[in-house]
């Protein structure tokens, strides 16, 4: 599904070049749940953007789906995002001025999917999120937990086969975060391949698959099921960072 | 996807509705002054008529001896002499022609029921009215016959017969021109011009005559004109016979000459005319010299549109410039601070295209109101002018090309103030914002 080799990528400033990701290597395969964890700055964000399509990497291949990414032009990312991709954002990132209908309309409109069939798919994604009779409602007229439900729901309804998730639960309470968790990796069993940052490591605990960044390089590969995260306790350390001439 | 992008526009001036008015008022402003000025000019030089102002020619006679000097740009005369406009109409030659001039009279029916009121009226041949396509309400011109031995007749305007005759059928009836009465013969319609093109000797933006009588009635009532008379000697009148015979120019004449073989043999009249004037006497020059100018070249020749007004519009539409860098300012602020937003939609499948279509969209929207805003403040500007100076009455008014026009410079101003900021907002990288939102 997804592979990445020798990935890297710089910050370049006047005066400073920031390595965000360095010889980033890493598979993914059809279907997997990843957590990746890491302390802050590590690089994980930069990782899930790249991943994302959302920005460009300095060197190495980055292969997704049989597609070599290098190569793309600006609209050809923004096709596969659309087609290929969902994600889930920390802020939610809903459109204040649209409903949660038209929130939820936004990629499909961009796909150019008929109007009769987004509407099928947008109620059915609100459905499986359990927000149908909000569909008319603002986000700001909604809770935190209510509006990143509405967040999966727009990230479903293009039935993306990759999802991205830059801490899900982040801005949520203990139970809101557990009922978004479970309704990822009921996505996840119904085939969509999933990469969640996370910081908390009781949700890391429960994907099959948990990588840890640090220092933008692949620090830890654990294959577990139900083990103890070690990431939990990993140092916080910045992103490398070198001075250009200095 | 279009409507989609309108139903946005509007959303985002409703959210932001100071700013969005504030664009739109910039753009209605500059508009309305654009196009105040614009629909004066275009009134100004358009063309009087259209289908025929090719054949329709303007003879000049350079009169004058040999030294002397006239303020024209080719230093001829721009009116005729009474006698070159008689002698050329009565020339043995098949081409439609009149001469004309401008005078006046105290109409009136002899009754104490109607007021007298001095009204303009010129003076033509029946020739006149099928050059010139006047449309008759009632009756037709006078006859051939008629203006040369029964001159005592009169075409009335659609408006003195409604004042007069209550818009009934006055043909036949009489109405009393000073002291004198005429035989109506016919009714026109009033004539509804932008530019008094067959007589800008006397203001090229003057309302027109309302009444016509033949020309023949000048000598026998000996009547003067209102317009100009000019000479280039010095020349001693007794009486009106010498002014008919003098070198005064103050008659305007009209030929129609359809084609250029017509046009070429109305040229060798001229020429021929003045040869044997010449030997009689007159036009003691080297190089005789003369013009022959279709209506669009006497309006140019005439200065119809002065430079001032060029000068007016040319500024106008610098002040629509300003008001276009304003627009630009307030659409960056707007436009930059949706960033966020923008960052989000480009996360989900939004190609930079997508995003430049929805901005540009906006601003169109944005245009498109501030031009329709436009149109009201220049049609306030119009009434200013008309109100102000009754001689641009006629020009002060917005055809329907100008309506048009009025949005579709809106919407291109609009389009050049938005470019830059839908170029700047559709190159947004999406992965700076998501974070932060």
């Amino acid at each position: 599904m997804l592979t990445m080799h020798n990935v890297g990528k710089i910050y370049q400033t006047d005066s400073v070049q920031t390595h965000a990701l360095r010889d980033f290597s890493l598979t993914v395969n059809e279907g997997e749940f990843i957590a990746v964890t890491g302390p802050s700055g590590s690089g994980k964000t930069t990782f899930l953007n790249i991943a994302g399509l959302l920005e460009p990497f300095t060197s190495g291949q980055y292969t997704l789906d049989g597609i070599d990414i290098g190569g793309l032009s600006d609209n050809q990312r923004a096709d596969i995002r659309n087609q290929k991709i969902g994600y889930i954002f920390q802020g939610f990132n809903l459109i204040p001025d649209l409903n949660i209908y038209e929130n939820v309309e936004v990629p499909l409109r961009y796909r150019g999917v008929p109007a009769k069939e987004r509407k099928v798919r947008i109620l059915e994604c609100l459905e499986q999120v359990g927000l149908a009779s909000r569909a008319r409602h603002l986000p700001q007229q909604l809770s935190g937990g209510q509006q990143q439900r509405v967040a999966i729901a727009r990230a479903l309804a293009g039935k993306p086969r990759f999802l991205l998730a830059d801490e899900p639960t982040g801005n949520l309470d203990t139970l809101m975060a557990r009922q978004v968790m479970e309704l990822l990796e009921e996505i996840n069993q119904n085939g969509a391949t999933i990469v969640m940052v996370t910081h908390d490591p009781e949700l890391a605990r429960r994907a099959p698959r948990n990588i840890q960044v640090v220092d933008g390089e692949l620090a830890d590969l654990t294959f577990y099921q139900g083990k103890p995260a070690t990431s939990a306790s990993a140092p916080e350390k910045s992103a490398h960072e070198s001075v250009v001439g200095g | 996807m279009f409507l989609h992008y309108i139903d946005l526009s509007i959303r985002s001036i409703k959210s932001t509705p100071v700013i969005s008015v504030l664009m739109v008022f910039a753009i209605a402003i500059g508009i309305g002054l654009t196009m105040t000025s614009l629909s004066v000019f275009h009134m100004m030089s358009m063309d009087p008529i259209p289908h025929k102002s090719q054949a329709i020619h303007f003879p000049q006679l350079n009169i004058m001896d040999e030294g002397g000097e006239w303020h024209t740009d080719d230093n001829i005369p721009y009116q005729l002499t009474y006698q070159d406009a008689i002698n050329l109409y009565n020339a043995d030659a098949d081409f439609p022609r009149s001469p004309s001039f401008r005078s006046g009279f105290s109409v009136h029916l002899n009754t104490p029921d109607v007021k007298p009121t001095m009204e303009p009226a010129r003076l033509v041949y029946q020739e006149f009215f099928s050059i010139f396509e006047r449309p008759f309400i009632f009756g037709a011109p006078w006859s051939k016959e008629e203006q040369q031995s029964k001159p005592y007749v009169v075409v009335i305007s659609e408006s003195i017969n409604n004042r007069l005759f209550n818009g009934q059928n006055s043909v036949g009836k009489s109405i009393y021109l000073d002291n004198k009465s005429y035989r109506i013969v016919g009714v026109v319609e009033d004539w509804d011009h932008h530019i008094k093109y067959y007589d800008l000797n006397n203001g090229a933006f003057n309302s027109p005559e309302k009444l016509y009588v033949p020309f023949s009635i000048a000598p026998l009532e000996e009547i003067g004109t209102w317009g100009n008379t000019n000479g280039w000697k010095h020349e001693t009148l007794n009486g009106y016979q010498s002014l008919l015979q003098s070198e005064l120019v103050w008659v305007q004449f009209w030929v129609q000459l359809n084609t250029a073989a017509e046009k070429e043999a109305f040229s060798a009249l001229i020429m021929a005319y003045m040869e044997d004037q010449q030997s009689k006497g007159r036009f003691n020059r080297d190089n005789l010299q003369y013009a022959l100018r279709n209506v669009t070249q006497w309006l140019k020749y005439n200065q119809v549109v002065s430079e001032d007004n060029r000068i007016l519009v040319g500024l106008s539409f610098m002040f629509l410039l300003v008001c276009v860098a304003n627009i630009l300012g307030l659409l960056l602020a707007k436009f930059l601070k949706r960033a966020p937003e923008v960052g989000v939609r480009r996360a989900l499948g939004a190609s930079k295209k997508h995003i430049f279509a929805q901005h540009i969209v906006e601003v169109s929207v944005i245009g498109l109101a501030g031009g329709i805003l436009g149109i009201v403040i220049a049609q306030l500007g119009l009434w200013g002018v008309r109100t102000t100076n009754r001689y641009y009455e006629a020009l002060a008014t917005m055809d329907v090309s100008m309506l048009l026009a009025a949005p579709t410079i809106a919407l291109m101003a609009s389009f050049i103030a938005g470019l830059y900021p839908a170029w700047l907002v559709c190159r947004t990288q999406p992965a700076i914002y998501l974070k932060s939102q």
